[in-house]
C-alpha cells in the first residue's frame, strides 16, 4: 500500500521538523509531502532539510486549497492512502498506523482521528468546545452517524476518497463540511479516539472573532450541503 | 392579498433567498460569497413583513414616503456589496498576476531543461 502524509503548514517553522522526524519514525513506510501555503518563514526550508518532498504554493490558500493540493499530488502519483497530519505538532503520529488498518482491511474509507469519544488530555477553551460540541450534534443529526470530533483534521482516506477530494474539497474551512458530504456520497466513515496535544508552537491561524464567523459560515455550509444532490 | 411596495419587497425577498440557495447548491455560488446575500435577503424581509420599523425610523429621519426607506436600504447595500466585490476582484487580480510569472518562469525551465 502507497502511504502518503500531507502536512499543511502556514508559517510552521518552529515544529515542522519535529513533525516530519516523528512521522518518519512511527511511519517509516510512508512517504511525507509538505504543502507550504505560501508561508513567510522558513518552514520550507526546514521542511527539505527534514527529508519531506515539499510543495511551495504561490500564495496562501488556506487550508482547503493546501490540502486539495496534497489530494491531487496524491492522486497524480497513484497513493492508496492519504493521511493528513497538521504540521503544529497537535496531532500524534504514532496514531498514524491505527488510523489506517480500517482502511487496510476495507471497512472503512475515511478514519478520523476523534479526541472526543475517549477521555483524552486534550484541554481547550470552553468557547471552542462549546463551537465543537454544536458541530458535532449538527453533523450527527444531519448524517444519521454519530460523531464525536468534527472538526479535527487528523485523517486518513482511501484511494476513491483521494479522488473524490482532488475535484471537491471545500475552500474555507473544509473539515466538518466535508462529513456531510461524504456520508452523502455513501463513503463509509469511521472515527477513532487519539490523544492530540496543544500546539507546540507558532500561532493558531483562528481567533475568537473568526471563531463566530467560522461557526455561522459553516453551519450554513453544512445546511446547504444537505440539500445538495449526491451528484457534484 | 394587498400589493403593495412591503409584499412585494417581501416576494423578492423570498425569491431571492431561493435563488442563492439554488445557486450554491449547484455550485455556482461559492458560500463565502453567498453570506451576504442570505444577510441582505434576511434584513429585507423581516423589514418588509414588520413595517412599522420603517415607518418608526421614516419618522425620525423626516422621510415623507417610508417606503423610500426601503429602496434606501437596498441601494445602500448594494453600493457597499459592489465594493467589497471590487476588492475581492482586486485580490484575484493579484493572484492571477501571480500565476501567470509562475508559468512563464515555468515555461523557462522547461525550455532550459530540454536544451540541455
Amino acid at each position: 500500500m502507497k502511504i502518503l502524509v500531507i502536512i499543511p503548514a502556514y508559517n510552521e517553522e518552529a515544529t515542522i521538523k519535529n513533525v516530519i522526524q516523528r512521522i518518519k519514525l512511527k511511519m517509516p513506510q510512508a512517504d511525507i509531502l509538505v504543502v507550504n501555503d505560501g508561508s513567510k518563514d522558513n518552514t520550507s526550508r526546514k521542511a527539505k532539510t527534514a527529508g519531506a518532498k515539499v510543495i511551495d504554493l504561490p500564495y496562501n490558500l488556506g487550508i482547503g486549497g493546501a490540502m486539495q493540493t496534497g489530494y491531487l499530488y496524491a492522486k497524480e502519483n497513484g497513493y492508496d492512502i492519504a493521511v493528513q497530519v497538521d504540521g503544529d505538532g497537535q496531532h500524534d503520529p504514532s496514531y498514524i498506523k491505527e488510523l489506517i488498518e480500517p482502511i487496510i482491511n476495507n471497512s472503512a474509507d475515511v478514519v478520523v482521528g476523534s479526541r472526543y469519544i475517549s477521555k483524552t488530555n486534550y484541554k481547550s477553551s470552553v468557547f471552542r468546545r462549546m463551537g465543537m460540541i454544536f458541530f458535532s450534534f449538527l453533523v450527527s443529526t444531519l448524517t444519521n452517524q454519530k460523531f464525536k470530533d468534527t472538526t479535527s483534521g487528523f485523517r486518513a482516506v482511501n484511494k476513491e476518497v483521494i479522488n473524490y477530494f482532488s475535484n471537491h474539497y471545500p475552500v474555507d474551512y473544509p473539515e466538518v463540511d466535508v462529513l456531510i458530504r461524504l456520508k452523502k456520497r455513501n463513503f463509509r466513515i469511521a472515527e477513532l479516539p487519539v490523544e492530540m496535544y496543544k500546539r507546540q508552537g507558532g500561532k493558531s491561524s483562528i481567533t475568537t472573532f473568526r471563531s463566530l464567523y467560522y461557526m455561522l459560515k459553516v453551519s450554513l455550509a453544512i445546511i446547504i450541503g444537505t440539500l445538495r444532490s449526491s451528484e457534484e | 392579498m394587498v400589493i403593495n411596495v412591503y409584499s412585494l419587497s417581501i416576494m423578492f425577498s423570498v425569491f431571492f433567498l431561493l435563488l442563492v440557495i439554488e445557486l450554491v447548491r449547484k455550485n455556482k455560488l461559492q458560500e463565502r460569497y453567498c453570506l451576504l446575500w442570505i444577510l441582505m435577503s434576511i434584513i429585507l424581509l423581516v423589514l418588509s413583513s414588520t413595517p412599522v420599523i420603517i415607518e418608526t425610523v421614516s419618522a425620525w429621519l423626516d422621510i415623507k414616503n417610508p417606503p423610500s426607506l426601503l429602496f434606501l436600504f437596498g441601494l445602500g447595500y448594494l453600493i457597499l456589496y459592489n465594493l467589497a466585490t471590487t476588492v475581492t476582484v482586486s485580490k484575484q487580480s493579484e493572484r492571477i498576476t501571480r500565476l501567470t510569472q509562475e508559468i512563464a518562469l515555468l515555461r523557462q525551465k522547461i525550455t532550459d531543461m530540454n536544451s540541455k
